[in-house]
């Protein structure tokens, strides 16, 4: 059985910069990293492998240099790596990107069955938690979100159980492979990789598949097969707020004030 | 343009962020119709079409069984936007169906922004305005859109009223390789500060953890919930289940006030809804007095029993 791990190189958000003149996002300098949920997918991955001696399969949708993302993930011990780099997947909405990944997953179907596809909840440049859910929706998997434990995995009956985190609580729930989960970050805790992996995986190789070999239709994939569009990123304004009375040198006049405007702001009775 | 509105139902009740869906649909200027996979004991108070299907027999959620039936009331209303919350059930549904009908998606819609949908990117540091090809909702076309809507974002302006035309769903059979087992409440009985209307927060600045009741005085005080930012709780001073930011729970009181608390942007993606933001904090230029509404620069421990005192007087 192949287990496929889909990950994504990221901006580190907390270094994200906006240029204050154009309010654009700054690129430059950004180190990319790899999406921090989907670190818990690959962990995941290779706890299955380390249990059932299972193959695992890491795939990028992604520019030439996500390639260091892949190089990460066999490091840590995945089999094969793929990226799928191709100028026409560029532009992509999350509708066309779930049909790039879906097709290369079934691509490795068709080499060595699929009983499991691990993603991040979501990525943290994007936010939009689709991608996921889009190709087990293409593949016709049973979709199991926000995943924060696996409670039961038998490959033989070939049957997992699978605890999610809901609003304050959380909901168990057992479907038949193949699945398709998405991770959040109390799954597990990722291990790094050694040394030797690290100085392996410098020389592995990253399979990179191109439209040529994947074959779809234009249509329906980059920006062609988008039916979504982002015209702006910006960063939220709020004013600055002002500096109420002199809290160091005198606290209970600075307090009287504060109270004061909260109550004026009916936001406070006294 | 017409809407088709998700509406939500857990544990034997209707949600009342389902009213948020409508005032969403008021905002984009949108007819609606809804569905709600619920039951005529909790019916939603709503002036409309209610596609309404047993809870008992679908499954409060059942992912392959709720799609269908989204599906089945797509088809005969041909809407051109299908709106759910952005909570777990969304999250979950909204991309299936989504992809089922390859219509676009956009995600936890934060703000309605000319003709462009507003939405979080980069951990709600950025913004980002989205559309779908066509306009905000296609007209009668496909792809219409899916969207999803933060919970919080869109309140309603009163009290919801009317009573639904119902019209019942039905599939036809139950079948679905998913199995309910159970719910299981969350570890820690956490407080829900969602809901809460004052929340004072601890941050470093309050020092160390005998400190932190001070804190939880004020919050007492003013009548609210006892909140922390993240530092404070991973040091094991305040429980987790008060944590706000990312990785803590997000917020949205008319009153915040922050002791302590610089403003690291996981914490700000949390609170910066309030509507009213007090920071108390000794470094003027700490990040949070960008989004404070009033600063108040001095030592939490020092200027918060007095603010306590004004409070409870």
């Amino acid at each position: 059985m192949l287990v496929v791990v889909c990950i994504k190189q990221v901006p580190d958000t907390t270094q994200v910069q906006i240029d204050p003149v154009t309010n654009t996002l700054v690129r430059e300098g950004i180190p990319f990293i790899v999406n921090p949920y989907d670190t818990h997918a690959l962990e995941e991955a290779l706890r299955l492998k380390d249990r059932f001696g299972f193959r695992v399969a890491a795939i990028s949708m992604g520019p030439p240099n996500a390639e260091a993302t892949l190089k990460k993930a066999l490091a840590l011990g995945v089999d094969e790596a793929i990226l799928l780099s191709d100028r026409a997947f560029g532009g992509a909405d999350t509708l066309a990107t779930s049909r790039v990944l879906s097709e290369a997953i079934d691509r490795l179907n068709r080499q060595e069955q699929v009983g499991i596809v691990i993603c991040g909840k979501q990525t943290i440049d994007g936010d939009t938690a689709q991608v996921g859910p889009g190709i087990a929706t293409r593949l016709g998997y049973t979709q199991l979100t926000l995943v924060d434990r696996v409670e039961k995995f038998d490959p033989f009956q070939g049957r997992i159980t699978v605890r999610r985190k809901l609003e304050g609580r959380h909901e168990t729930v057992e479907a038949p492979l193949p699945v398709l989960l998405t991770v959040v970050r109390e799954l597990n805790r990722p291990r790094y990789p050694t040394v030797p992996m690290r100085l392996e995986s410098e020389q592995a190789t990253v399979q990179v598949w191109s439209n040529q070999e994947l074959q779809l239709d234009q249509n329906g994939i980059g920006l062609k097969g988008s039916p979504t569009w982002v015209s702006r990123i910006f960063s939220p304004q709020r004013e600055k707020g002002e500096i109420v009375g002199d809290g160091v040198a005198d606290p209970a006049g600075a307090a009287h004030l504060l109270v004061d405007k909260l109550v004026s702001r009916d936001l406070l009775v006294v | 343009m017409k809407a088709l509105l998700i509406g939500e139902y857990r544990q034997g009740k209707l949600l009342d962020t389902t009213y948020e869906l409508k005032a969403f649909a008021d905002r984009l200027g949108a007819d609606s119709v809804m569905l709600l996979v619920g039951s005529d004991a909790d019916l939603p108070k709503y002036e409309g079409r209610l596609y309404l299907a047993d809870a008992g027999k679908y499954g409060e959620y059942n992912p392959d069984l709720h799609k269908q039936l989204v599906l089945q009331a797509v088809e005969k209303e041909n809407p051109d936007c299908i709106v759910f919350v952005h909570s777990s059930y969304g999250w979950d549904l909204a991309p299936r169906v989504a992809v089922a009908l390859k219509a676009g998606q956009v995600s936890e819609i934060v703000a309605l922004n000319d003709g462009a949908y507003e939405v979080n990117a980069c951990n709600a540091k950025l913004r980002r305005t989205v559309t779908p090809k066509g306009g905000l909702a296609p007209s009668g076309a496909c792809p219409l859109a899916v969207l999803t809507i933060q919970a919080g974002a869109f309140s309603p302006s009163g009290e919801p009223q009317g009573a639904p035309q119902l019209e019942r769903l039905e599939l036809s059979g139950t079948a679905s390789a998913i199995e309910f087992v159970g719910y299981e409440a969350a570890e820690q009985k956490g407080v829900d500060l969602s809901k809460a209307e004052i929340i004072v927060s601890a941050g470093r600045g309050v020092g160390k953890k005998d400190n932190v009741p001070v804190i939880a005085a004020l919050a007492s005080a003013l009548g609210g919930e006892l909140g922390a930012s993240r530092p404070v709780v991973d040091a094991g001073w305040v429980d987790h289940s008060h944590q706000v930011g990312t990785t803590g729970q997000t917020v949205s009181p008319k009153l915040y006030v922050a002791c302590g608390i610089s403003g690291a942007i996981q914490h700000l993606a949390g609170m910066k809804k309030a509507d009213f933001i007090v920071a108390i904090n000794k470094d003027k230029d700490a990040p949070i007095g960008e989004i404070a509404d009033v600063l108040v620069v001095a030592d939490v421990m020092q200027f918060v029993p007095a603010f306590t005192a004004k409070c409870a007087r």
